[in-house]
């Protein structure tokens, strides 16, 4: 009996986390890129004009995506090492098990730092949205899992080409825009108590964002991967 | 549980990067029971022909078929550093035929690694790398075996565990094509050679009792032709 | 007749085109100039819009028709069309930087300012840096097929994006002209300005046909370079 599609997806993703368990490169990376572009970003404005709290939702999302960039070059590159990624496209992996295996890892260690840096947000920022927290976590899951969909397909594919840390932030970037200023116009609302309906427009883009570009990675990452 | 039937036949196979073609016109079958030698020099093809077989590398012209299953051993690990000798079994059974500790084991001991199990990857010789890879290879008991140098830096006790595990699977009636320069150590497994020149197959025949000698110089005469 | 040979005619044929347009750029903009009346409140400097409405329109075109291409790419995997898709973007890209160009000269004089993050300036603008990334994965690519391969996914996914960009934009703000050729109770030009306009995006139009001729030949011809010395090696 061969093991079905949930188990490979996941014992993919368990061994990506595994690793990076283990050698903690990307994560810590990660993490302290993340707390330094808080702080940086801090101070990167007229204090006497510009309070903290009108930045925060921008800052909050351009720390989440430089740092999540930097874990989502690195799931790709563990495949390369020893040609790993021959070995598992020798299994009875389907293309669609390993993509989804590699984004799942992807997602949890994303997730993992944002979880770590929102805190800290919160507390650089004074931003007091204890209350309104279950939305916001909503606003990161939708947002991280759309960078993550794409994010994933593209660092496959820049795996492949030489410079390829250069290469995946543009070609990545374009792709982050509407979910990256959806979640900055949705953090601005939920900072502000703004109602729920105010949040709908939004939300719906960010949800068909999702949903449009999952499919789309997921049908074409098995033309990234064939040799 | 050996797969008799086991066989891989390929017909009228090339594959080309760009324009470039690395194999042509290549036809060859190797059935249960049956050890293939390939010979050539650097940049033949064997490579190329052993990842066309093996299903990584699509065939631009013509056809593979496999029966009972590949076992894959590359020029590359294929192997995690980061993670132990029995994670990396571990890992490769969870993505085929169920979670199996006892194979995992049972193929650790058979390659001298029972000891090494707990370190990782990264520490390991290249001897005990390509042990490992190996026995990544025979993990889900498949009928066909390919083989791309396997001896290469391997000591001599490492070389006699691999020669004779490729003795016990031609013995269960397993396919087997290995690619090597090793002939020495490997001729008296085989019991058919292939020659590659210029990415082309210019013999298939059997060994008919030659030894490594024998087999250098006919490849000497197919190569001169060329 | 031989693929170069085939180059070599397409290539003519698209200078033709390309003269043709070129010309047709020269009358439609006599005509913008000295027959078109002035714009009554943005003034001479509306005359640019005869230039980048078109020049706009064509860029979009070799984008969408790259996207496009990418799809069907995907599907019957000929090489034509990778080569023809990757001529159109490179064509969009030029035809952007035209774009890019001719809308700043544009907006200063009437809006005030070169740059203003309005829905469709933005949208272009990351249209543009998404292309110039495909085209920069193109060149890191060395192996034609997986080339082809991996430029019609980012094609595909290109196509895609399109809508989302724009929308987004357009939600955060806008205060472009809002369109005034296709809207559903019928266009609110003047006749003869709108005739101007007509013409010349016809003439964009051909003009980008022209281009992307010529430079599929030159792929082509490079393609047939390519070719003849992988098979003069032994």
């Amino acid at each position: 009996m061969t093991n079905g599609f949930v188990a490979m997806a996941w014992a993919i993703a368990a061994k990506d986390l595994a690793i990076e368990w283990r050698t903690k490169t990307a994560l810590v990376s990660s993490l302290v890129f993340a707390i330094l572009v808080l702080a940086i970003l801090y101070f990167a404005r007229d204090a006497t004009a510009v309070s903290s709290f009108e930045m925060a939702p921008g800052v909050l999302w351009v720390t989440f995506t430089f740092a999540g960039m930097l874990g989502l070059n690195r799931a790709f590159l563990l495949e390369m090492e020893n040609r790993a990624l021959d070995g598992m496209r020798l299994t009875k992996a389907t293309p669609a098990a390993i993509f989804f295996g590699k984004m799942i890892g992807n997602l949890v260690f994303v997730g993992f730092v944002e979880l770590v840096s929102l805190p800290l947000f919160i507390l650089f920022y004074d931003v007091p949205i204890w209350t309104r927290l279950p939305i916001l976590v909503a606003v990161m899951i939708m947002a991280t899992l759309a960078f993550v969909s794409v994010g994933t397909l593209l660092s496959a594919m820049v795996v492949r080409t030489r410079f390829s840390e250069v290469m995946l932030p543009v070609l990545l970037l374009p792709f982050l825009v509407p979910p990256v200023v959806s979640a900055v116009q949705l953090t601005w609302r939920v900072l502000a108590d703004r109602p729920l309906a105010e949040m709908t427009g939004w939300l719906s883009l960010l949800g068909a964002f999702d949903v449009v570009f999952f499919l789309l990675s997921l049908l074409l990452f098995e033309a990234i991967i064939v040799e | 549980m050996m797969p008799v039937d086991a066989s891989v036949v390929a017909t009228d196979v090339a594959w080309r990067v760009g324009y470039r073609w690395i194999i042509k016109d290549i036809s060859l079958q190797v059935t249960a029971g049956e050890v293939a030698l390939l010979v050539g020099g650097n940049g033949s093809g064997k490579t190329s022909l052993l990842r066309v077989l093996a299903g990584l590398n699509k065939a631009s012209r013509g056809q593979v078929s496999r029966h009972g299953g590949v076992g894959f051993v590359a020029h590359h690990s294929m192997l995690y550093d980061a993670l132990t000798g029995r994670e990396n079994l571990m890992f490769v059974t969870r993505l085929g035929r169920g979670r199996d500790p006892a194979r995992v084991d049972e193929l650790l001991q058979q390659m001298g690694l029972t000891a090494a199990a707990t370190q990782r990857l990264a520490t390991y010789s290249r001897g005990m790398t390509q042990r490992l890879a190996i026995a990544r290879a025979l993990l889900d008991e498949p009928g066909v075996l390919l083989l791309d140098e396997p001896l290469s830096g391997l000591d001599e006790n490492a070389a006699g565990i691999v020669a004779d595990v490729i003795q016990r699977h031609r013995d269960a009636g397993h396919a087997i094509i290995i690619a090597t320069h090793q002939l020495i150590e490997l001729v008296d497994r085989a019991t058919v050679v292939g020659f590659l020149v210029s990415g082309r197959l210019a013999a298939w025949e059997p060994i008919d009792g030659r030894d490594a000698s024998g087999i250098m110089h006919r490849y000497r005469e197919l190569a001169a032709d060329d | 007749m031989t693929r170069r040979d085939k180059a070599l005619r397409t290539a003519r044929l698209g200078t033709f085109v390309t003269s043709a347009a070129l010309v047709g750029v020269a009358l439609v903009y006599v005509r913008a100039l000295m027959f078109t009346p002035i714009e009554r409140f943005q003034g001479p400097a509306q005359k640019i819009y005869y230039v980048h409405v078109p020049v706009a329109w064509s860029a979009l075109l070799a984008f969408l028709v790259t996207g496009v291409l990418s799809v069907l790419y995907l599907f019957l995997k000929d090489r034509k069309l990778d080569l023809l898709s990757a001529s159109s973007a490179e064509v969009g890209v030029a035809l952007s930087v035209a774009m890019l160009t001719t809308g700043p000269i544009w907006g200063k004089p009437v809006w005030g300012t070169w740059w203003t993050w309005d829905a469709r300036l933005t949208s272009t603008l990351f249209l543009f840096l998404l292309f110039i990334g495909y085209l920069v994965l193109r060149g890191a690519l060395t192996d034609f097929d997986m080339r082809a391969r991996y430029s019609a996914v980012l094609g595909v996914l290109a196509l895609g994006l399109v809508p989302f960009i724009h929308m987004t934009v357009y939600w955060f703000r806008t205060l472009h002209p809002a369109p005034v050729v296709l809207k559903p109770d019928g266009p609110s030009l003047p006749g003869v300005m709108l005739v101007t306009l007509l013409l010349s995006v016809l003439t964009f139009t051909v003009l980008y046909v022209g281009f992307l001729m010529q430079r599929y030949a030159a792929a082509v011809l490079e393609d047939v370079r390519e070719e003849e010395a992988a098979h003069g090696l032994p």
